[in-house]
């Protein structure tokens, strides 16, 4: 062990805890000469431990024979044979289960503690989880209640170790509570706090429901468990927190968690930068240093929750994950410093091994996360270059690990990472793959070497590989061979541009003699799947097939692919070898052949029969031969083939036999079975230059000249590889979809608004400044801004948070939620800064903005939630408010365009033009619509105050009023509605006021569809409020 | 990204460590099939050549390390990253030594509950906890003073 010179000056083991009888009887077993002496010694002491047990049940009154330090010492010797004998004793020991639960309900700290360590070690057995979990759960209930904190803490890390070994803590809705109070309660110690976040993560990950089935909670505890990560510099709780953050973005709901981009990005830049830096600003806490690192572990886990949250910029239907383009520019630059200081860090050379690993390991997993931050190719090759120039290290665990980055680097970041290496760094890939002895780093190499490959280098790659199975000095690794022949087989056929090359290599593969483990069937049997489906491969495959059938050594794998290939299609090469010889060679190698391909011969020389009944004296002499084989299953055949062949001779019909053995139709399956064997590399490996092009309708099977055009079109557009969530096989753990039947986010959908937030919504459709919400805590203040008047849909939208109480406002973040953010969104969320502060003093404020583009008309119901999270006197809060974007937005003042302007007759023209055109598919009618307040007072004075308060009204909106005194109590309205891709929209509207204080809107546009009624509900909202 | 199982045993294939987080198997006979098989898979491995990590079956792969005649294994998901797990070892090692004050075998043996209170105390669910090496000793006197 490292003599390390250690913070304690003397050891911290405290010899007054030991337990004296467990040591005695730990020392006769050590002293044990032999292994039967310490079978003997075992069994006296549990004989002994059982007869004061049963001694104990027989108690008097309450009064407990068995003393709980004689129970504690008794429990943990059952528990050290447990481990001793590496855990084939459980049988032995059971009798004691009632005992150590015994020691659950002590009061004193030692006994419980061994109890609860002996029941974490037996709770991987179900049988001991059946006995005694009820009792268990009802003293963890207890526990997790004590006012002492160590009796707390004892229960948690028994949840939080069993927690995923059985699913019956994880059902119970007590502990589940019980546990959450402790992370959710304020008075909570950080202490307790860290071990219940954890603990709530293996209940969790044993029953989803707990925060899937009701929504409320779901909500509720979500934010809680957010809201700790508000504390950027408790690394401590952090640490533990994240974990369990992740695990919800992953298999619960990712869009809760989005929100934390700005507190994740804190975190990592101050342990990657400001804890790395040499200059005196650099705090970071010592005690969290590990190998002159800043708390590598927080690091990992960050970058690992960051690539959930972000899809990278190839990603396709990401839902309701980050996009770079929707990503504050600080943080991102943030993000990428970030990497470019770990790349700097891992390249530096360290004196110290386990330093040198730690900086590795941030290195790695910050390269890797880079892709997601939608990287130059310049930095991508960058990275590679630093990746590669690890390769050369010594140590051979570094090798590893960069040979791991680079396989993920490459599936990720696509072309621009795959040339870097292939190009540049190839022969230094294949030096390592002929020079490791070590079978996981040769496993790595070729993982990456696979990775790679594509129609240009497929041949380098194969030929690679193919000498790496073949060289005899590489003996020692079947496993590794056989794998790599499938890697070379899937590449061949995913590849080949020349028929040729596709039938040599793939027999070459077939032909490895040195051992029997690499010629798996599902290699041959693809062989044959693809060659019958394309019949320019038959006969020069069926050629090279005879040419090794010819030498000595065939393989079992050749014999059985030439058995199946030249039974089928041996009319072809008939110019070359005779039916008759094909005979003699396959009786030459039946007798040496594995009885399985024994059987396929059989077959073969029947259907040798059926093309040339010339041989037909010596099939029949075969096949008597073989009716006095040992196997039964070749005896059988041989009496079958037999039998039809004299049939056919005596009904002088040969048709039988063409019926019976017609030639091999086409395969259907297109997927390659091989792929399923790829083992732990990433599922987008391999995958980033393949065209997965739909076949035309006419093609049933799959083609090795179409796969060919594919891979020559695969050059010019690289397809981006699938989401990594694709990884993920729990079923439990799917994602529910993200939209619902209304073709809304779900999690759009489920946002509970705060009670009065339609006040502010209204106003925001009428206004384009003003106040947004108003609570008790924070007034939120909105201004509507088009910054390019050339472009009318796009805005932008400032917010203030101004704090109202007398106390700070903490953890201020935000999220902007659209509706939709897939199938083609009605509009867009760009440019999100964050809030300028999370903290604002009292009477203060915060500010932040975002930009909307509306691309094709929508409800204004439908416009994006603003979902503000702070903590302030000590309650965590929320509020949701709709930040209204409608249609009416979008207009411009004919102020500005006095081109719009309108007289009455040209109204009327146009209406009429709108009508015939259209007639009713453009229009939307809403009579009734009672008006607000303000409308009802000025009723009392006269019509034209109340027309008056009408046109200010909708003018303000931005529409064009027609000058007119004909009619009297109606207004005649025009504007354009702009949006970016489906152009521009007339609109035209009759509103008509009513004495009884209503109004009839009627409204037609130049376009069908809902865009009249998405205008009209404007009005409405800006009328009724 | 989290650990199943926490192993340690020494150069004769005895265990003196073991934790499982994750049920991998409910045959009894499997997870002591699954020790001898690791046992053998990383005794036979030569240290001088042969990284830390190697694949051990369709769903795990192994992270171990040596220190004085025992090898503390970890074993985790197929597609996690393995270097941080060289540092949870590494880690663990540090608080085990600082604990028992050049911490060898035998105090493992002997005081094998008090191995799993500090194990208790840096891993919780396979997920690691505390990284603060003053943080935990000071805990551990405490818990260790307990009666």
């Amino acid at each position: 062990m490292d003599r390390k010179k250690t913070l304690i000056n003397s050891s911290v083991s405290n010899n007054n805890s030991t337990i004296k009888g467990l040591q005695l009887f730990i020392a006769d077993l050590r002293s044990a000469q032999q292994a039967q002496e310490q079978e003997k010694r075992i069994q006296s002491e549990i004989v002994k431990i059982k007869q004061h047990f049963d001694a104990a049940k027989k108690k008097q009154g309450n009064h407990d024979r068995l003393g709980g330090y004689q129970r504690k010492k008794y429990v943990a010797k059952l528990a050290y044979i447990y481990i001793t004998s590496n855990t084939t004793k459980l049988n032995e020991i059971l009798f004691g289960l009632e005992q150590t639960v015994e020691l659950l309900k002590s009061s004193i700290f030692s006994e419980k503690f061994i109890g609860y360590m002996t029941l974490e070690l037996l709770y991987e057995r179900s049988e001991v989880v059946a006995k005694v979990n009820d009792e268990v759960n009802y003293q963890l209930m207890k526990d997790l209640s004590s006012s002492d904190d160590n009796f707390v803490m004892l229960a948690l890390n028994f949840v939080g170790v069993v927690g995923e070994l059985t699913n019956r803590l994880a059902y119970n809705d007590d502990i589940t509570t019980g546990v959450f109070k402790i992370l959710r309660s304020p008075t909570s110690s950080i202490y307790l706090k860290k071990k219940s976040a954890l603990s709530f993560l293996a209940l969790l990950k044993s029953n989803h429901s707990i925060l899937t089935e009701d929504l409320q909670r779901k909500q509720l505890w979500i934010q809680r468990i957010l809201s700790l990560l508000d504390d950027t510099e408790n690394y401590r709780l952090t640490l533990a927190t994240i974990p369990l953050i992740e695990f919800i973005a992953k298999y619960i709901d990712p869009s809760y968690c989005t929100r934390l981009l700005p507190q994740l990005t804190e975190i990592l830049y101050n342990c990657v930068v400001v804890g790395t830096s040499r200059s005196s600003d650099n705090q970071f806490p010592l005690e969290y240093t590990f190998a002159n690192m800043p708390n590598p572990w927080l690091i990992t886990k960050v970058v690992s929750l960051l690539s959930i949250l972000i899809a990278s910029p190839t990603e396709r239907d990401s839902g309701s994950l980050l996009q770079t383009n929707n990503i504050d520019n600080e943080l991102l630059n943030k993000l990428r410093k970030c990497v470019s200081v770990a790349i700097e860090l891992g390249t530096r050379q360290a004196q110290d091994p386990m330093e040198r690993i730690v900086q590795n390991t941030v290195l790695f997993s910050l390269i890797n996360f880079a892709s997601k931050l939608d990287p130059s190719d310049e930095a991508i090759s960058n990275s590679v270059t630093a990746l590669c120039s690890l390769l050369t290290s010594k140590e051979i665990n570094i090798r590893y690990l960069t040979l791991d980055s680079l396989v993920k680097l490459c599936s990720s970041s696509g072309k621009p990472a795959i040339d870097a290496v292939r190009y540049k760094n190839l022969d230094m890939i294949f030096h390592l793959l002929n020079t490791e002895r070590d079978s996981s780093i040769v496993r790595k190499v070729v993982d990456l070497l696979y990775t790679f490959t594509d129609v240009e280098n497929v041949k380098i790659i194969v030929d690679g590989l193919l000498q790496y199975i073949l060289s005899p000095k590489n003996l020692a690794e079947p496993q590794i061979k056989s794998d790599i022949a499938v890697k070379i087989a899937i590449l061949t056929e995913k590849y080949a541009t020349d028929i040729n090359w596709f039938v040599i290599i793939s027999l070459q593969l077939l032909s490895l003699t040195s051992n029997t483990t690499i010629n798996d069937d599902e290699i041959w049997q693809r062989l044959c799947q693809i060659v019958v489906n394309n019949p320019s491969l038959h006969r020069i495959t069926c050629e090279r097939l005879v040419d090794y059938l010819c030498k000595k050594q065939a393989s079992e794998a050749i014999i059985k692919a030439a058995a199946f290939l030249l039974g089928e299609y041996s009319s072809l090469i008939t110019d070359r070898i005779s039916s008759a010889n094909l005979f003699t060679l396959f009786a030459e190698k039946y007798f040496s052949a594995p009885n399985v391909a024994k059987a396929m011969i059989l077959t073969t020389m029947i259907k040798l029969y059926k093309t040339s009944p010339e041989i037909g004296s010596n099939v029949i002499k075969f096949f008597q031969l073989e009716l006095n084989s040992l196997d039964i299953e070749l005896q059988t055949r041989s009496f079958e083939y037999l039998n039809i062949i004299q049939l056919a001779k005596v009904n002088g019909n040969t048709d039988i036999l063409q019926i019976l053995f017609e030639p091999m139709p086409p395969f259907n399956s297109k997927s390659n079975p091989l792929l399923k064997r790829l083992g732990s590399l990433p599922a987008s490996a391999g995958s980033t230059t393949l065209i997965n092009t739909p076949s035309e309708a006419s093609s049933s099977t799959p083609d090795l000249l179409s796969k060919r055009a594919n891979s020559s079109r695969s050059i010019m557009v690289p397809m981006p590889p699938p989401s990594r969530r694709n990884t993920i096989d729990d079923v439990n753990s799917k994602i529910s979809s993200s939209e619902d039947f209304s073709g809304k986010d779900s999690y759009y959908s489920r946002q509970i608004l705060a009670p009065n937030w339609r006040e502010g919504f209204t106003r925001m459709i009428s206004h384009k400044q003003g106040v947004l919400f108003t609570s008790s805590l924070m007034k939120v203040f909105y201004r509507i801004t088009t910054p390019d008047a050339q472009q009318p849909y796009v805005f932008h939208i400032s917010l203030a948070f101004i704090n109202l109480t007398e106390w700070e406002i903490t953890g201020l973040s935000t999220q902007i939620i659209p509706s939709k953010t897939q199938g083609n969104p009605e509009y867009l969320i760009m440019n999100i800064n964050t809030p300028s502060t999370a903290t604002i003093g009292p009477h203060k404020r915060a500010e932040q903005s975002y930009e909307v583009s509306i691309r094709k008309p929508f409800d204004v119901e439908d416009s994006p939630i603003l979902a503000i999270h702070f903590k302030c006197g000590g309650s965590t809060n929320t509020i949701n408010l709709k930040t209204a974007i409608g249609m009416t937005t979008t207009l411009i003042s004919s102020d500005v365009n006095p081109s719009m302007h309108l007289n009455l007759a040209q109204f009327i023209s146009r209406w009429k033009t709108l009508s015939d055109a259209l007639g009713k598919e453009g229009e939307y009618q809403k009579s009734g619509i009672k008006l607000n307040k303000d409308f009802r007072k000025v009723e009392t004075i006269s019509l034209e105050d109340g027309l008056l308060l009408l046109t200010q009204t909708v003018k303000r909106l931005g529409f064009d009023i027609v000058d007119q005194t004909s009619v009297r109590s109606t207004l005649f309205v025009s504007g354009i509605i702009h949006t970016k891709s489906e152009g521009n929209f007339g609109c035209l509207m009759k509103i008509q006021y009513q004495v009884n204080g209503t109004v009839n809107v009627t409204c037609k546009t130049t376009t069908a569809g809902p865009l009249a009624k998405y205008i009209v509900e404007c009005i409405k909202n800006v009328l009724t409020k | 990204m989290a650990v199943q199982f926490i192993l340690c045993f020494n150069k004769q294939g005895v265990v003196r460590l073991v934790r499982w987080f994750d049920v991998h198997s409910s045959d009894p006979q499997r997870s002591q099939d699954a020790i001898a098989q690791i046992y053998r898979l990383i005794s036979s491995r030569d240290h001088k050549h042969q990284s830390n990590f190697v694949e051990f079956s369709d769903s795990t792969k192994l992270i171990y390390r040596r220190y004085a005649g025992l090898y503390f294994v970890m074993g985790v998901d197929l597609l996690d990253d393995e270097p941080i797990y060289l540092c949870h070892i590494h880690l663990f090692v540090e608080v085990l030594d600082a604990f028992f004050g050049n911490v060898c075998e035998l105090d493992i043996v002997f005081n094998f509950y008090k191995v799993y209170m500090i194990m208790d105390e840096m891993f919780i669910g396979g997920e690691i906890q505390e990284i603060s090496k003053d943080m935990l000793l000071e805990r551990l006197s405490i818990l260790d003073r307990l009666d």
